[in-house]
């Protein structure tokens, strides 16, 4: 949880720049936007990704944690080289101090990704996960984490002089590979699970997911195929297209196994964290709609396209399930040991599902009010949407520290000890060992 | 299998070293089967021993004061079991409440498990038919001194948990 707090402060940073006008309609390429993308794409989603895979690896292939040692380096590093990584963008805008630090950015990440990815590939992998329809989406997903790396590191030797110079050519694939390829298939995987678990469905695979899974390896393909067109100074258009047509059939088919998930649920009235899950399978759909204009012709519409997937898709998805995963397990940790000896009160006291509700609806409305803005270009409406997202991400933020210091609960039935903000980084599970009884 | 006993008891009642005849003992099983040591006090510094020639143990205390320890060849451990199981799972006496827990939301199937544990007498057996692996009841069972076995039916749609309730110590 340690993860979700440096996420969200990343986040909250994130669109602060945004509302001061550190990015905007047109406004990308500078240092101070890049900044922002990152600070937001790697600091908010990816930390808070990293977070989510490493509670719920071990709940995908029930196993222990691999390596849970590595879990406070991991996050070290990769808190230090997102922020070095955005300072560094603004030698971009003429400082010369920041490109020291642009190179030491993609290092430490480097370290930050190397330990993630031991933690959860060993998880993973030990326990044959590729053999499980969600796990081997997520180890796809880590896949794609090592291609952003790689591309974004390649870009980042251009950028300071050290590299060939026509790494840039990689952009679009950097960008597709980052969204899609690892947030996405990250969140496709823990997806599967969560919402199994959260609407009574039955686990298991499908011929939706089997055939999304195919695709997504092929548009990984395509993008290492694409990175090495470039890194010999060849085009890497046709990659690009290759990879939106594989992306958005990936993307079609994962809707509607989600609807079938939907459709065989056991629970009638589906709780807030779901019911807002499907506004940001909403914004998949109008992600899916403008992918084929973004791929063709770029520009405004890949602008609306990348916002909508990372802001609309991914943040409004992660959030509500924040919300959830963290009265779970602040419910787990404070109350499971009094089961059978005290009264526990009910998961959903810890939350005040009503507040969670109006904020998620307030991202969901800046999410789209930035889309909008972005296509149609009006940077005041996009700075406009930048503050109801910036109001929302505060008020979700509060109700997770409301939910982790038991503030919802009557004080007769909070435990007598004060609770503590951060729980351990990784959740260790002990072993049922009778040596130790 | 049928478990070899050795009570040494009387061995350490005339002044005895039990360690030579426990290994001789260990050394005369057939393969994978387990060994059912009877001892007048909780045989720890063994537990480290057998686990290195590859026994799990599971012991309980008897009346009066003395202890039943099972020592089970690791591989003899039922195949399919997901890994943290209890190797003596078969040994348990007949579940004693019989749960269906399918179709709760959790952490409602953990909640059940355990306040019914926590009624039942020490020993006695739970059984509880889940719609997936009850990922966060493990540690708590281990921190309450509860073993339990458990796997996932053949095709996926249940999971099978056995609980034994834990001495109350």
């Amino acid at each position: 949880m340690a993860w979700f707090a440096s996420a969200i402060l990343f986040l909250i940073a994130a669109l602060g720049l945004m509302v001061a006008g550190a990015a905007g309609p047109a406004h990308w390429e500078n240092g101070r936007a890049l900044a922002v993308v990152h600070l937001f794409a790697l600091g908010w989603l990816g930390q808070m990704m990293l977070g989510a895979l490493l509670q719920f690896a071990p709940v995908l292939v029930a196993r222990p944690l691999a390596l849970p040692a590595l879990a406070l380096p991991a996050l070290l590093m990769s808190t230090l080289g997102v922020l070095l990584l955005a300072a560094g963008f603004l030698a971009l805008d003429g400082w010369e101090g920041g490109i020291l630090l642009l190179e030491a950015g993609p290092v430490l990440l480097a370290g930050a990704f190397a330990c993630g990815g031991a933690m959860l590939g060993g998880t993973l992998v030990a326990a044959g996960g590729w053999r499980g329809s969600e796990a081997r989406v997520v180890l796809a997903g880590l896949a794609g984490l090592v291609l952003v790396w790689a591309s974004g590191a390649g870009m980042v030797l251009d950028l300071t002089g050290n590299g060939p110079g026509q790494l840039i050519e990689a952009l679009p694939l950097h960008v597709a590979v980052g969204v899609g390829g690892w947030l996405g298939l990250a969140a496709f995987g823990v997806s599967y699970k969560l919402f199994a678990m959260f609407l009574l469905a039955p686990d298991g695979d499908s011929a939706q997911r089997r055939a999304g899974f195919v695709l997504a390896l092929v548009a990984l393909s395509l993008v290492l195929g694409g990175l090495t067109a470039v890194l010999t100074a060849l085009s890497a258009r046709l990659a690009v297209i290759g990879v939106a047509v594989a992306a958005l059939a990936a993307a079609v088919l994962y809707l509607a196994d989600i609807r079938r998930l939907w459709t065989i649920r056991r629970r009638p009235q589906p709780e807030v964290n779901m019911q807002m899950s499907r506004a940001a399978l909403a914004f998949l759909v109008l992600v899916c709609g403008l992918l084929p204009f973004a791929a063709a012709w770029g520009g405004r519409w890949a602008e609306a396209a990348v916002f909508a997937a990372l802001v609309g898709w991914l943040s409004t998805l992660t959030l509500a399930q924040m919300i959830k995963i963290v009265s779970f397990l602040t419910w787990i940790q404070y109350f499971a040991p009094r089961i059978g000896k005290a009264k526990v009160p009910v998961v959903q006291d810890l939350t005040n599902a009503g507040a969670a509700r109006r904020w998620l609806w307030l991202w969901t409305l800046g999410a789209l009010c930035g889309t909008m803005a972005l296509l149609a270009e009006m940077p005041l409406l996009f700075r406009l949407a930048s503050l109801a997202l910036l109001a929302a991400a505060i008020g979700l933020a509060a109700e997770a520290v409301a939910i982790r210091r038991l503030s919802h609960l009557s004080p007769d039935a909070r435990p007598t000890r004060v609770p503590v903000i951060l729980p351990p980084l990784a959740e260790r599970r002990p072993r049922n060992d009778p040596m130790q009884a | 299998m049928t478990p070899c006993k050795l009570d040494v008891r009387p061995l350490l009642a005339r002044g005895e070293e039990p360690f030579a005849a426990i290994m001789s003992a260990v050394d005369a099983l057939a393969p994978g089967q387990p060994l059912c040591l009877i001892a007048p006090f909780r045989p720890v510094p063994l537990f480290n021993v057998m686990s290195n020639r590859g026994f799990a143990c599971s012991d309980r205390a008897l009346e009066g004061g003395d202890w039943e320890v099972i020592f089970t060849p690791v591989s003899a451990v039922e195949p399919g079991l997901a890994p943290g199981s209890a190797s003596a799972a078969a040994f348990w006496p007949e579940p004693a409440e019989v749960l269906d827990l399918t179709g709760l939301a959790p952490p409602e199937p953990m909640v059940r498990i355990l306040e019914t544990l926590e009624a039942m007498e020490p020993g006695a057996v739970l059984f509880a038919l889940l719609d997936r692996e009850p990922m966060f009841l493990f540690p708590e069972l281990a921190q309450r001194g509860h073993e339990w076995a458990g796997n996932l039916a053949a095709d996926g749609t249940c999971y099978r948990l056995l609980a034994r309730r834990g001495g109350d110590d």
